[in-house]
């Protein structure tokens, strides 16, 4: 390497990004009692005593579905709202996705009080749909801003040919332009599922014994006890982001996914 | 058709208005059974309490620290990407976006076990004979400095990345023609070009510093308490819903004082 100052600093950035992540990996495997490094012999027992504690697996089935109904939602609200903002004749277009992306602006924590406060406390509502609203509102931004990119590069003057060969504006739509918008919705779906399912500032205040996201579980296990079980189930997600990455990268290229959201 | 088709922006307007819009503005002016101007009241006593000023400028101080680290160490990472090719830039490049899909929790749980009591680092001073006693590394703002750069520092990457990419090495090989030295082409080519860049990814990773709860949490404690985790106190041990709006209001209006500070900068590059 010829820059060796830059390479320098690289090789510390690396190591404070993946470096203490594979020292949790390590620990996972320990057959010791607490979670130290370096690991006391090897063992899978502490993966056992994740898969089989309730608490976890009780939370990261909560988080799945979570993750999915905003997701879903999310889409339902965020696609139609994109196509209007880029295609409708709308006055205050910029006004409008601004809107969209605020929740992206105000601090989640900030978000998950506001929420708390004036529809748990306030209005009575459950934590179940308070988090399921909270969580959508968090993904709207990144389904119109990704679908919007997408929507950006389909040529508008396709759908006209198909409504001048005589589709009708429902048909011309999800014959033409839904499937321009593919690649963008899968990664306005990938993106929102992931942001949803790690989230922690938005999903701490609205939890409930009855339904708490797996992240808030985890916190709260970590205070507790400090054993090798948590290494174990982070290691676990850690094993399915890197199936999910996989899956990313094949699909519509992990740069490209990101590329989309940054501002 | 046009017209039918901006109705379609109805349903998320009309969602984005009952679950966050509404709410965010009720939590200023009507926290449970507060008077309406209590958050201003409240906010009003925080800002001549030593204590909370505490709280803000180490939640300020902090961030500036990590942002400094993580342009420090993003923008060399992202020139190298950039500049390199094969298969080992695109593993690496990788490596620094697939950060960003893992949960923080999972990423800052390896810090406990590295700087806690029985941790790795303390361990390896102890077997050297450097130290008997290792020093408190967890719960130090140290501790959360680190775990803020881990979290943030891909983030900085790929804002930097794509503003490297977009500077043509032909004028680095230019300046250098031209007798600039390497270390003078990066810095009076490659640096300023970047400049749009290297502003959006202090303002993403600023603004996350100071309002990121889990890290602060989890290696600061309750003895370096940040306003995130502050805001949290407040909200669900004491309960005080006045202090807790109070505390939200200071930090968002961080976060946008920030962003309205660098957005100039960050979009005359963008138009350029």
């Amino acid at each position: 390497m010829k820059r060796p100052v830059a390479a320098t600093l690289a090789v510390l950035g690396y190591i404070i990004m993946i470096g203490p992540i594979l020292f949790v990996v390590a620990t996972a495997f320990s057959a010791g009692r607490t979670l130290r490094f370096p690991p006391e012999g090897f063992s899978l027992r502490w993966f056992e005593a994740a898969v089989t504690y309730d608490p976890f697996m009780e939370s990261l089935v909560a988080s799945l579905w979570l993750a999915l109904g905003a997701t879903v939602l999310a889409l339902l609200l965020g696609v139609p709202a994109t196509i209007a903002i880029h295609r409708g004749r709308i006055p205050g277009r910029g006004l409008l996705e601004g809107l969209f992306l605020s929740p992206l602006i105000v601090p989640e924590l900030v978000v998950g009080l506001a929420l708390y406060q004036q529809l748990m406390i306030g209005l009575g509502l459950d934590n179940l749909s308070t988090l399921l609203l909270g969580h959508t509102a968090l993904l709207l931004p990144y389904a119109v801003r990704v679908t919007g990119a997408s929507l950006a590069l389909a040529d508008p003057a396709v759908e006209e040919a198909a409504r001048g060969l005589g589709a009708g504006p429902v048909r011309a739509f999800f014959t033409v332009t839904l499937p321009l918008l593919r690649p963008g919705i899968f990664s306005a779906a990938l993106l929102g599922f992931v942001t949803s399912f790690n989230n922690v500032p938005l999903s701490l205040l609205l939890q409930d014994r009855e339904f708490r996201t797996l992240p808030v579980t985890m916190l709260d296990y970590v205070q507790q006890s400090y054993n090798p079980r948590i290494a174990a189930m982070a290691t676990l997600i850690l094993a399915a982001t890197v199936v999910v990455a996989v899956i990313a990268e094949r699909t519509v290229g992990f740069a490209k996914i990101f590329g989309g959201i940054n501002r | 058709m046009s017209r039918k088709t901006a109705l379609l922006v109805l349903p998320g307007l009309a969602f984005l208005a009952a679950g966050f819009l509404v709410p965010a503005v009720a939590m200023l002016v009507a926290p449970p059974g507060e008077e309406p101007t209590a958050v201003l009241a409240r906010l009003g006593e925080m800002l001549t309490d030593p204590y909370e000023w505490r709280i803000i400028g180490r939640t300020v101080t902090l961030g500036l620290i990590v942002t400094a680290l993580c342009v420090g160490l993003g923008f060399p990472i992202a020139y190298l990407l950039a500049r390199s090719r094969g298969t080992w830039g695109g593993v690496l490049l990788a490596l620094a976006i697939f950060p960003l899909l893992l949960s923080n929790v999972v990423r800052t749980f390896g810090w406990l076990v590295l700087l806690g009591a029985n941790g790795a680092i303390g361990r390896l001073l102890t077997s050297t004979g450097l130290t008997d006693d290792p020093p408190q590394m967890l719960y130090t703002p140290l501790a959360i400095v680190l775990g803020l750069t881990q979290l943030f520092l891909p983030l900085a990457i790929i804002s930097c990345y794509s503003a490297v990419a977009q500077v043509d090495p032909g004028l680095d090989d230019a300046a250098r023609g031209l007798g600039a030295s390497r270390t003078r082409a990066f810095w009076s080519v490659v640096v300023p070009l970047s400049g749009p860049g290297i502003v959006v990814a202090a303002t993403l990773v600023f603004a996350g510093s100071v309002t990121a709860y889990t890290t602060p949490y989890l290696l600061g404690g309750s003895s370096q308490r940040m306003l995130a985790t502050q805001l949290f106190s407040y909200a669900s041990v004491s309960v005080d819903w006045a202090a807790a709006s109070a505390t939200a209001l200071i930090m968002t209006i961080l976060v946008f004082a920030v962003s309205a500070i660098s957005s100039p900068a960050g979009r005359r590059g963008a138009t350029s």
